[in-house]
């Protein structure tokens, strides 16, 4: 069963007034129970927990009937709460499909060595796949760091999928992105659990998880990045002509610039590390 | 004593005062290995169990006596490390959220593994189970 999903203004509204710190009420009739402000700065522990681990979901939903909302992307193209009541009957039947359509707020397609798989970032499903056989829904998508995705949020995952599947159970389950200002990554997410037929006397949890990749930096506002140690990458902004297809950088003088086709033709002004941290490298002809 | 736990990758048993996760096939199992002997589990761990199947207690690893089993969710080995004469591990083979780890590790104290084996779960896919003699 699918619920009406909260507005859109309201959303933004709630978010706002969230992260300056005033508990308002949030989608569903519940509070906001933190602000940024409280929670601590990233110190390598992928998560914290947030009011002593209290979840915080209104009476009326907690029954057994199964439902999943989506919020609508805000005016950025955000997303919002994902939030569920997890029951067998949501969960997926088959195996995941492709979600590499999808392009979330802040998306970079970029590799570091030190990252496990390589890829900083993740298409990161708020409501885990296992849970919801959510696909590519761009609604439930987010950028989101490598070890946000698989050392964060997946273990928080398992613990209510695997307790659904065992008992049959309901559990309500809501994923929070937290953006800060007009960021287009965010911050973090809040997770919440609790199982509906033992009254959370098996799942309950509250807790805050780091979209942050260690020995990476992040620059929340664009989702561009560097390794820490080497710093913040310097180069001017440049002129560049991109080949959208062959994925090649040239200067605009270039030969090998005035043989694209328009369709794949398109004028670009910043740095080269940017281009190359989004998947470009540069032609062999004019070595830009 | 031959002590009985469930850890997941990162040798974790519990997160907010809560089991981390549950198999009807890991209690089933477990039955079958304790047959014939006496069974002990903390009180909050009887509900795991057909009626009748566990003597619990609060004290239970300082009852429990020479070939009796316990099933340990919810607190440390080491006060009572001299009694333990086999450890029974079984691993959920997944990562889930832990704020209560195993004390004792076997592998790091010289402990030998004389047996592993795997099964599938009710709702995990695959269940290792270790035993260790210390």
């Amino acid at each position: 069963m699918k619920r009406t999903v909260p507005a859109l203004c309201a959303i933004l509204f709630l978010f706002t007034l969230a992260l300056t710190g005033c508990p308002l009420p949030e989608e569903g009739g519940t509070t906001l129970s933190f602000s940024l402000e409280d929670v601590p700065e990233f110190s390598g522990e992928p998560y914290v927990v947030l009011n002593d681990n209290q979840p915080d979901f209104p009476e009326e939903d907690k029954t057994t009937n199964s439902f999943e909302t989506y919020s609508p992307l805000d005016t950025l193209g955000r997303c919002g709460a994902a939030y569920a009541n997890v029951g067998v009957d949501l969960m997926p039947t088959e195996d995941r499909g492709d979600i590499g359509q999808v392009k979330p707020t802040g998306w970079h397609t970029v590799k570091y060595d030190i990252v496990d798989g390589k890829y900083l970032y993740n298409r990161c499903h708020l409501i885990g796949y296992q849970l919801t056989g959510e696909n590519a829904n761009e609604e439930n998508l987010i950028t989101g760091t490598r070890y946000m995705n698989v050392d964060g949020m997946l273990p928080f995952e398992n613990l209510t999928a695997d307790y659904v599947q065992e008992t049959e159970h309901h559990v309500l389950y809501r994923v929070t992105p937290i953006f800060e200002g007009d960021n287009l990554v965010a911050s973090g997410v809040q997770m919440e659990a609790w199982s509906v037929e033992d009254g959370g006397e098996c799942v309950c949890f509250n807790v805050y998880v780091y979209n942050n990749q260690p020995g990476v930096t992040i620059d929340y506002a664009t989702g561009e990045s560097w390794l820490t140690e080497e710093g913040e990458p310097s180069g001017e902004a440049e002129d560049y002509v991109l080949n959208t297809s062959s994925k090649k950088f040239h200067l605009p003088d270039c030969s090998g610039a005035a043989s694209i086709s328009e369709s794949n033709r398109q004028d670009y002004t910043g740095t080269r590390e940017e281009l190359i941290a989004q998947g470009y490298s540069p032609c062999g002809i004019c070595k830009p | 004593m031959i002590a009985a736990l469930c850890i997941d990758d990162n040798r974790g048993l519990r997160f907010n005062r809560r089991r981390q996760s549950r198999d009807r096939a890991v209690t089933a199992d477990l039955l079958r290995s304790a047959e014939g002997h006496k069974l002990w589990a903390a009180p909050s761990s009887v509900s795991l169990f057909p009626e009748g199947a566990v003597a619990a207690c609060e004290d239970f690893l300082e009852r429990a006596e020479a070939g009796e089993w316990c099933f340990v969710e919810d607190r440390p080995l080491a006060p009572i490390l001299q009694k333990i004469e086999a450890l029974v591990l079984y691993r959920w083979n997944r990562v889930y959220p832990a704020d209560v780890f195993l004390d004792v590790i076997p592998w790091e104290v010289g402990w030998r593994c004389i047996c592993r084996e795997e099964f599938p779960g009710h709702s995990h896919k695959l269940i290792t189970k270790e035993v260790y003699l210390p």
